[in-house]
C-alpha cells in the first residue's frame, strides 16, 4: 500500500534563508507523524507546502502513491488533506459556523447558503469526535481552547483524511491536552492520518507512532516512538540534554515590587471578571498564577499592565501607586510585559525586526535620543537582542512576519528582558519555543530573579509553572482561590486545583467559587 | 437590557424611528411647527437620501471586502455623467444602466489598483476624486457641448422615471393622518409620504436594502466576500479566492456608486451638471459607519443624514424661512440630555459633559433665534455624523483589515 504522505527532495528558499533543504518524510496510512525540530527548522514551512499555501522550488509530493501540484488550499482539501495552523486562522466577528463553512458551503442552490444543513454537518461531526460547540458564538466570545476546536473541526468538516496540526497544544491546559488527544485517538481509529508539531516531547512521544526530527532545514532522522526516549529526541533536535524549568535556591527578598490589593475588573455586562484580586510579588520572587484560560487571568494582567481599566482596587509598583497611570508610565516605570497573544499584541507583523524590538520602549535609550529614534543605536540594539536569544533571521530589517513562530517569541522575550524590568508581567514565555531556546528563556528569567527581577508568570505549561514559581496561586471564576508551595506539588494535582475539583475537597481555601458565576442580571 | 440586544436589528430601527418620531411631534407642539412631520418632509427626505444610502451601500461592498473606498464620490460623478448619457440616448432605464457602467468601471480602477498592484487605498481613491470630474468635463465637451442646452458642464435635459402611489396602503395612512390622534397620525402622515408618489428609481433603491443584506449574509459568495475583510488569510488558508472576492465587492461598489449618481441626474436635477454630488459620496461614508457596517444601518442612516436636507426644501420658501430648522435644534437639545443621561449611567463621566455642553449651545441657540440661517441645514447632516460617531463609535465594529493591503501567500 502507497504510504498516505510522501514528499521527496522538498527545497524552499526565503531570501536569505533556506527554510527546507531537500527535506524526505513519508507518512504511512493511519498512522499519527509528529515532526519535531527547533524553532525555523522548517516545520511550519514544509507543511504549508503541503497544504498548498507555498509553492516549493523544488520537489516531488506524492498523495496516496500519486504525484500532485498544489495551486492554493482547494486543491489540497480536493485530495483530502486539512491543516490546523501554529496561529488560528479564524475571523473573530464571524459566527463560528462561518467560520467552519467558508470554502465548502452547503447551499440550497442559487448560492444561497443552507445553514440548517450547514449546523446538522457540524453537530454530527461535532458528537462523532467529542467535539462540542455552539454554532451561532461568535469567536471572539471564545476561550482560545475552544477556538483550537473550532479550527480542528473546520479541517473535520471537510472530510479530511490527512490532518495536519502544527503545534496545537501550545494554547492547551493538560486536561484540554488530553482531550485533543482522545479526539485524535478516535480520528486515528477511524482511519485518519495525523501530522502533528509540538514542542513538548512528553506529548509527542505520548500520541505518535513515528517522530521524524528536522534541523536548519534538513530531515536528520524519522524513529519509532516506541523506540526513542525524551533524551534521546532533545539530543537529535538541537544536540543537548532535556533542560528542566528548576529555579534552585530560592532569591526572594522582603521588598514588594508589585502590589495588587483588592482589584476588581467588571466585563461588558458588569460581572466581576477580577473579583477583589489581592497579591504581592517581592523583588526576586517568581509568582505563578495557574487557572484555565477564561479565569480571569487575562483580565488581571491588562489590568496591571494599564491596557484595561480597573473598576476598584490599586495597583502599585514599588509602593507608588499606578492604577490610573497610563500605559506608557507603567513602562517607563520599569514594567516589562510579553503578552499572551504575539500576533495581537506583541508584534507589528510587517515592520522590521528594529522597529518590534523598540516597542514598548520607544521612549528612551537605546532605541531614541530625545525626540528622534535613534535608528542606528536601535538596529544595534536589536542586533544584540538577535544573538543573544538567538532570533534566527537573516538580520535586523526582515518584517517579523518571516520569522517563524518560536523565532517571533525569542525576540519579544528578548526585547522585554534586555530593558532589564524591575517587574515581569510574563504570560506563556516560552509558548511555541523549542526545548533548546526553553532552557534559554528560563535562565535569562532566572539570571534576573536573582539580581531583583519580580515576576508575576502565567503559563499553561504545568511544568514550567512549578518548576519556576516560588509561589503558585490558583486563579477561578476571577477570585484567587488558593495559594500553593511548588515544591509540594505535582501537574496533576495542580490541574485539579484550576478545574476546581481540588476546591470542593479542600473547602479551606476555598471561598466559593460557584455563587460568582451565575450572577443573574 | 438584553432583551433590547437580543432583538432584530429591523425591529430596533423601527422602534428607534417611532421614539424618533414621537419627539418630534412632542417638539412640534412647542415650537409651533407643522413641518418636522409633515408629508412632504417625508417625501423629500426619502429621496435626498437614495443617493446617499447607495453611496452608502457601495461603500459597504467595497469595505466588507477590505478596500476602503474613499472614491465614491469620483465614482458618483462617473454615475451622473454616464447617466445623463444614457438617458438621452435610450430613456431613463437607459440612464440607470449607463450610469451603473460608468460608475463600475470607476470600481473596476480602484481594484485594479488596490487588488493588483497594492496601491494604497486612499491614494487610489483620491485619485479617483480627482480624475472623474475631468474625465466627465472632457466627455461633456466632445459629447454634450454640440447639443441644445448642452455645454461642456451640462448636459440637455433628461427625463426621469414615472412615480406611483402604493394604492391601499397610502389611502389607510391618510385616512389615519386625519384623525389627528397625538404621534400616531403624525407618524402615519410621515409614513404616507414615505409611500406616495414614489419613483421607480427609489424603490429600485430601497429594494437594495434587504437585497444587500441578503446577498452579503445569506449566500456564499456574500460570506467570501466577508472573510476578505475580516481575515484573507483564513480565507485563503480555506481555498477562498481572495483577489476575486475583492474585485467583485469593489466593482460592486463602484456600480451602486454610479447608480446613485445616476439617481441624482434622473430625479434630482434632470440633468448632468459639473459639481452636483457636493460630497455625497462621503456621507454615504458617514452612513456606513454610523450604520456599523450593516445594510439596515446605512439605510437609517441615510434617512437620518438626509432629514435636514429635506425639511430644507419645504421650510425655506415662500410661506416659511426655517422656523422647522430651528425646531431641529431643539430636537438635537433634547436627544443629547437623553445620551447625557444614558452616559451618566454607564459612567461615562467625558461623554455626559460633552452631551450636556452641545445640547446646552443647540438649546441656547434654539431660544435666541425664531429662524435657522439657511447654511445650517446643509451643515446639519455632517454635523450630526460627528456627534453620531463620537458617542457611538465605542460600539462600532467595522470589517477588520479594511484598508491594509494583503497579497497572496504571505502568511
Ligand atoms: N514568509 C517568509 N518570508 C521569509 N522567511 C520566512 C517566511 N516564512 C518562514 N521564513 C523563514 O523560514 C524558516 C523556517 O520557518 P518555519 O516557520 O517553517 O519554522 P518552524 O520550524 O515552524 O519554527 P517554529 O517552531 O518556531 O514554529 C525560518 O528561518 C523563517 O524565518
Ligand atoms: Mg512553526
Amino acid at each position: 500500500m502507497a504510504p498516505a504522505i510522501e514528499l521527496i527532495g522538498i527545497t524552499k528558499r526565503f531570501p536569505g534563508v533556506i527554510a527546507n533543504d531537500n527535506i524526505n518524510l513519508t507518512v504511512e496510512e493511519g498512522e499519527v507523524h509528529a515532526i519535531c525540530g527547533e524553532n525555523g527548522a522548517g516545520k511550519s514551512t514544509l507543511m504549508k507546502i503541503l497544504y498548498g499555501m507555498q509553492p516549493a522550488d523544488e520537489g516531488v509530493m506524492k498523495v496516496f502513491g500519486e504525484e500532485v501540484t498544489f495551486g492554493s488550499p482547494n486543491d489540497a482539501i480536493d485530495r483530502g488533506i486539512g491543516m490546523v495552523h501554529q496561529h488560528l486562522m479564524l475571523a473573530d466577528q464571524m459566527s463560528v459556523i462561518e467560520n467552519v463553512i467558508l470554502g465548502s458551503e452547503p447551499t440550497k442552490g442559487g448560492g444561497i447558503i443552507d445553514f440548517d444543513a450547514a449546523k446538522a454537518h457540524l453537530a454530527e461531526v461535532g458528537s462523532a469526535y467529542g467535539l462540542t460547540v455552539d454554532p451561532d458564538d461568535m469567536i471572539d466570545t471564545l476561550e482560545i481552547g475552544e477556538r483550537q476546536r473550532v479550527e480542528i473541526i473546520k479541517v473535520l468538516y471537510r472530510g479530511a483524511k490527512v490532518l495536519i496540526l502544527d503545534e496545537p497544544t501550545a494554547v492547551l491546559v493538560p486536561q484540554e491536552v488530553e482531550e485533543l488527544f482522545n479526539n485524535l485517538r478516535e480520528l486515528k481509529a477511524d482511519g485518519a492520518t495525523i501530522i502533528f508539531i509540538d514542542h513538548k516531547l512528553q506529548e509527542v512521544l505520548e500520541i505518535s507512532d513515528s517522530i521524524t526530527v528536522i534541523r536548519r532545514g534538513k530531515t536528520i532522522a524519522t524513529v519509532k516512538a516506541s523506540d526513542v526516549t525524551a533524551g534521546d529526541l532533545a539530543e537529535l533536535m538541537v544536540g543537548e540534554e532535556l533542560p528542566s524549568p528548576a529555579t534552585g535556591d530560592s532569591t526572594v527578598t522582603t521588598d514588594v515590587a508589585l502590589e495588587v490589593n483588592g482589584l476588581t475588573v467588571l466585563d461588558d455586562d458588569e460581572r466581576a471578571v477580577v473579583d477583589d484580586v489581592s497579591l504581592k510579588v517581592h523583588r526576586g520572587e517568581i509568582l505563578g498564577i495557574a487557572g484555565i484560560e477564561g479565569n480571569g487571568q487575562s483580565e488581571l494582567i491588562n489590568a496591571i499592565v494599564g491596557t484595561w481599566s480597573a473598576n476598584s482596587g490599586n495597583v502599585r509598583m514599588a509602593g507608588k501607586d499606578i492604577t490610573t497611570a497610563s500605559v506608557r508610565d507603567r513602562r517607563e516605570a520599569g514594567l516589562g510585559y510579553v503578552p499572551q497573544d504575539r500576533h495581537r499584541e506583541g508584534l507589528l507583523l510587517d515592520a522590521p525586526l528594529w522597529e518590534n524590538a523598540a516597542l514598548g520602549h520607544q521612549t528612551g535609550a537605546p532605541y531614541s535620543k530625545g525626540f528622534w529614534i535613534d535608528r542606528a543605536s536601535s538596529r544595534d540594539h536589536t542586533g544584540t537582542i538577535r544573538s543573544e536569544f538567538d532570533v534566527r533571521s537573516p538580520n535586523v530589517d526582515v518584517s517579523a512576519r518571516a520569522l517563524s513562530g518560536g523565532n517571533q517569541q525569542k525576540l519579544i522575550i528578548g526585547r522585554e528582558m534586555t530593558a532589564h524590568p524591575d517587574v515581569l508581567i510574563a504570560a506563556h514565555p516560552t509558548r511555541g519555543i523549542d526545548v533548546g531556546a526553553q532552557a534559554d528563556v528560563w535562565n535569562q528569567i532566572r539570571a534576573a530573579r536573582a539580581e531583583g527581577l519580580a515576576t508575576l508568570l502565567i503559563s499553561a505549561d504545568l511544568d514550567e509553572l512549578i518548576g519556576l514559581s516560588d509561589t503558585i496561586v490558583v486563579m477561578y471564576h476571577g477570585k484567587l482561590v488558593a495559594t500553593l508551595d511548588p515544591s509540594e506539588i505535582d501537574p496533576r494535582t495542580l490541574g485539579s486545583y484550576m478545574t476546581g475539583a481540588a476546591l470542593s475537597d479542600a473547602s479551606a481555601t476555598d471561598p466559593g467559587p460557584s455563587e460568582l458565576s451565575g450572577d443573574p442580571s | 437590557m438584553t432583551w433590547l440586544t437580543n432583538l432584530p436589528a429591523w425591529a430596533r430601527w423601527a422602534g428607534a424611528a417611532a421614539l424618533g418620531m414621537l419627539l418630534l411631534t412632542i417638539v412640534q407642539s412647542v415650537s409651533g411647527t407643522e413641518l418636522l412631520t409633515e408629508e412632504g418632509t417625508a417625501q423629500a427626505m426619502v429621496r435626498w437620501s437614495i443617493p446617499i444610502l447607495l453611496a452608502g451601500l457601495g461603500g459597504l461592498y467595497s469595505e466588507r471586502a477590505g478596500i476602503v473606498n474613499i472614491g465614491l464620490e469620483g465614482m458618483m460623478i462617473l454615475g451622473t455623467w454616464f447617466g445623463a448619457w444614457g438617458a438621452l440616448n435610450w430613456g431613463p432605464w437607459g440612464g440607470l444602466l449607463a450610469g451603473l457602467v460608468g460608475g463600475a468601471l470607476g470600481g473596476l480602477l480602484h481594484a485594479i489598483a488596490t487588488v493588483s498592484f497594492g496601491v494604497d487605498q486612499i491614494i487610489s481613491g483620491v485619485a479617483i476624486n480627482i480624475l472623474a470630474p475631468g474625465l466627465t468635463r472632457y466627455l461633456s465637451e466632445r459629447v454634450f457641448s454640440g447639443e441644445a442646452g448642452g455645454s461642456v458642464s451640462q448636459s440637455p435635459r433628461v427625463d426621469g422615471f414615472d412615480s406611483f402611489t402604493v394604492p391601499g396602503l397610502a389611502d389607510g395612512l391618510g385616512t389615519i393622518r386625519d384623525q389627528d390622534i397625538f404621534w400616531i397620525s403624525d407618524m402615519a402622515g410621515f409614513a404616507r409620504g414615505l409611500v406616495a408618489e414614489m419613483s421607480f428609481f427609489t424603490l429600485f433603491g430601497l429594494l437594495m436594502v434587504p437585497l444587500s443584506g441578503w446577498l452579503l449574509w445569506k449566500t456564499k459568495v456574500g460570506l467570501r466576500l466577508r472573510i476578505c475583510g475580516e481575515n484573507p488569510i483564513a480565507g485563503e488558508s480555506l481555498g477562498v479566492n481572495i483577489y476575486g472576492h475583492k474585485y467583485l465587492g469593489v466593482i460592486i461598489s463602484g456600480a451602486l456608486s454610479g447608480l446613485a449618481g445616476a439617481f441624482i441626474v434622473l430625479e434630482l436635477a434632470g440633468l448632468y451638471r459639473g459639481g452636483q454630488t457636493t460630497g455625497r459620496g462621503f456621507i454615504g461614508l458617514a452612513a456606513l459607519v454610523f450604520g456599523n457596517w450593516r445594510a439596515i444601518g446605512v439605510l437609517a442612516g441615510s434617512l437620518l443624514f438626509s432629514y435636514p436636507f429635506g425639511l430644507s426644501l419645504v421650510d425655506f420658501n415662500a410661506e416659511s424661512s426655517g422656523e422647522a430648522t430651528r425646531a431641529v435644534l431643539l430636537v438635537i437639545a433634547i436627544a443629547l440630555v437623553g445620551v447625557a443621561v444614558w452616559a451618566f449611567r454607564a459612567n461615562k463621566r467625558n461623554d455626559v459633559i460633552l452631551a450636556g455642553l452641545i445640547a446646552a449651545i443647540a438649546l441656547i441657540w434654539y431660544l435666541s433665534t425664531d429662524t435657522a440661517a439657511s447654511w445650517l441645514p446643509n451643515t446639519m447632516p455632517y454635523a450630526l455624523v460627528l456627534i453620531v460617531l463620537f458617542f457611538a463609535s465605542q460600539r462600532l465594529r467595522g470589517p477588520r483589515t479594511a484598508g491594509l493591503p494583503y497579497r497572496k501567500g504571505e502568511t
